[in-house]
């Protein structure tokens, strides 16, 4: 099977590139970027072919791709390759507006490919073992889910992130739709209100995005939730940032830091003093075996579109909260 | 100067050995005043002090109360205390309205006594420590303020108070109260106010969780967790305050300086109302205590001002507000 890049202004191309790498039966098969020094810088750095323009990779004709744009060109690829009639890994948030992932919707539907929302955390061993305990009733009827993914400012990595034109917005949009997949998949029931205090609170007059959030929900089965998608850890911090979530129920509750199997480095040449430097599984190859699995076995991947486009609405809807200072009802469809 | 302390529950308990700690400032603890008469007596003989029969008798004989009882009861004792002359300290929260708040402010104003809340949180060592970071300046200005005190139910065998809302506030006011103040301390007043709880949500339910964000007057925002919902025996906090020029984290899961591991563990029950494990020389009520003591013999300002205690459980109140219209909100800063 040949996978191959969609663009590589999304920092976790540069992960993908490798899980691709070793992932079995796959041939990774390049890479496209329109812009020319980024193409040839990655090229180099990973020994990989590049692609000047998306065109040139699809007549590559590859069985699947990794749409790794910045949000706001997603739509453009998604279509090409929909086209092209090749199946769709995409990062999140799946796009900007809710009218773009429902035409993206639309066009992999027409074209009979299959659009698989890059949720890594839901292959986190840990969120596994939640997901089993909670569908066995360990933990009894739960009370409410303390999430944090929180990190640090990514502009550093990639300007864009922190450019509403091609982010569609900040903190919010970068870090609210992880954990709100995972409560989604969690509880099998969609978010039925969201409250958000966001704002610029740590880049004032740098970036024009809001850089802090704290998000406070309430699913459909009543369970409370909230997460704390801030850019509020420094960019010397030890590490990007958490992934952590706490789950309270009427027996018992646990408490996941999802990353917590790290080594604790100190060298002088590094740009964090210290480091953290993580040991555990990879959840990003754990998310591409199954997207090449889907494609295998032609069947829907486990993180579908409509769990992108949810999490997307999750995350519009916290801008709307905030705007108005009160919390959003979401309605959905049964 | 003379000491009653009145309440034989768990505060009254760790009050106890904060007092006795300051003899050697003068301070003498009198006696105790229970409204049940065998557990004041047995508390008595465990801590060697005297028993009154009646909150008048104690009284009569001393300087300072300490009031360590239910928090509909402080208004009253407090308004009886002042009339009688006497500087109270009083538990958490102030009361259970603003409008007994600021009686209880007004009785104490105008008998010149002193009128102090324990908000014990501000004299624990590392909420003390994290706040002298904040407020020296090496972390910038707080911008997102994360606070967790998650415990399990009080499960008092007789009278457990705590999980009557009407007496205690219920948890979004009894035990969140703590961190309402401290995040004001850090961040100053606040403007609005959203929660939501499971209490709401599920009033038969078992134990009670609830988040909380606060958005304050100077633009940041806060998040507290605030839970009677673990199993027995467990209590966590942690604090963590993104500032705009630096970052300070703390949580009780890794701070812990000893882990014990026995191979036949002894069956330890837990505790009737939860505290935080302290296991320092001097616990945060020694510092609490003797800060309260010193300023008043020596007449200088509370590190917590009533109207700090007011402000918090004005927090609470809008928490518990939000909590019944489903609305976020916006604290009116003329009450106070």
């Amino acid at each position: 099977m040949r996978i191959g890049i969609m663009s590589f202004a999304h920092l976790h191309a540069e992960a993908y590139i490798n899980n691709l790498r070793n992932t079995r039966d796959v041939e990774m098969i390049g890479f496209s970027d329109t812009d020319a020094e980024r193409g040839k810088h990655f090229a180099a750095q990973f020994n990989a072919r590049w692609f000047p323009t998306p065109e040139a990779l699809l007549a590559e004709k590859p069985d699947g791709v990794i749409i790794c744009s910045e949000n706001a060109n997603h739509r453009e690829l998604v279509e090409m390759a929909a086209k092209a009639g090749v199946h769709i890994l995409c990062e999140k948030p799946i796009e900007v507006t809710l009218e773009e992932a429902e035409s993206m919707r639309d066009v992999c539907s027409v074209h009979n490919v299959n659009f698989m929302t890059a949720f890594p955390a839901r292959f986190m061993p840990t969120a596994v073992e939640v997901k089993t305990m909670l569908d066995r009733g360990d933990l009894g009827r739960i009370y409410g889910v303390n999430g944090i993914n929180h990190s640090e400012i990514p502009r550093e990595h990639r300007a864009w992130f922190a450019q509403k034109a091609l982010a569609g917005g900040g903190a919010v949009m970068d870090h609210t739709v992880h954990l709100v997949d995972l409560l989604r998949w969690f509880f099998g029931c969609e978010i039925a209100e969201v409250y958000a205090e966001v704002d610029n609170l740590f880049y004032p007059g740098e970036v024009d995005v809001d850089t802090a959030g704290i998000v406070l929900l309430t699913l459909e089965n009543g369970v409370i939730a909230s997460i704390d998608c801030s850019w509020s850890r420094p960019t010397y911090y030890p590490r990007w940032g958490h992934m952590k979530f706490d789950v309270i129920g009427e027996n018992g509750f646990t408490v996941v830091d999802a990353l917590s199997q790290h080594h604790t480095v100190y060298s002088k040449s590094a740009p964090r003093l210290p480091m953290w430097v993580g040991w555990g599984s990879d959840s990003n190859q754990a998310m591409i075996n199954e997207f090449v699995a889907s494609i295998r076995e032609k069947r829907q991947p486990s993180a579908t579109w409509k769990d992108g486009y949810e999490a997307l609405r999750v995350a519009l809807a916290c801008y709307e909260s905030a705007a108005s200072g009160q919390p959003v009802q979401l309605t959905h469809k049964s | 100067m003379r000491v009653g302390i009145v309440g034989a529950g768990s505060m009254g308990k760790v009050h106890t050995p904060a007092w006795k700690n300051l003899a050697y400032k003068g301070a003498e603890l009198v006696g105790i005043h229970a409204a049940r008469a065998n557990s004041a007596q047995s508390f008595a003989e465990q801590y060697g002090v005297k028993t009154f029969p009646s909150y008048e008798a104690l009284l009569a004989e001393v300087d300072i109360v300490d009031l360590c009882v239910p928090t509909d009861l402080h208004r009253s004792m407090t308004l009886q205390a002042a009339a009688a002359g006497k500087h109270v300290i009083c538990e958490k929260p102030i009361a259970l309205t603003v409008d007994d708040g600021r009686a209880m402010i007004a009785a104490c104003d105008k008998a010149n006594v002193r009128l102090f809340i324990a908000q014990v949180l501000r004299f624990v060592p590392q909420y003390s420590s994290a706040q002298a970071v904040v407020a020296s300046g090496q972390i910038g200005k707080p911008a997102v303020i994360r606070l967790t005190r998650a415990a399990y139910q009080p499960r008092k065998a007789v009278d457990n108070w705590f999980t009557d809302e009407k007496r205690s506030g219920g948890m979004i006011l009894d035990l969140m109260i703590h961190d309402y103040d401290y995040a004001r301390w850090l961040a100053g007043d606040v403007k609005r106010v959203f929660a939501k709880s499971v209490r709401t949500i599920r009033p038969d339910a078992p134990g009670d969780y609830a988040l909380v964000t606060l958005r304050f007057m100077g633009g940041a925002i806060a998040h507290i967790e605030g839970g009677w919902a673990y199993p027995p025996g467990f209590f966590r906090t942690s604090i963590d305050i993104a500032g705009t020029g630096g970052l300070l984290e703390w949580s009780s899961d890794t701070s812990e300086p000893m882990h014990t591991h026995l191979a036949a563990p002894p069956k330890e029950e837990a505790a009737e109302v939860g505290l935080p494990p302290s296991l320092e020389t001097e616990t945060p009520f020694d510092f609490e205590i003797r800060h309260f003591y010193d300023a008043v013999v020596n007449n200088k300002p509370f590190l917590v001002t009533p109207r700090d205690a007011l402000a918090g459980l004005q927090i609470g109140l809008a928490a518990r507000e939000s909590l019944a219209t489903g609305r976020a909100v916006t604290i009116n800063q003329e009450a106070l």
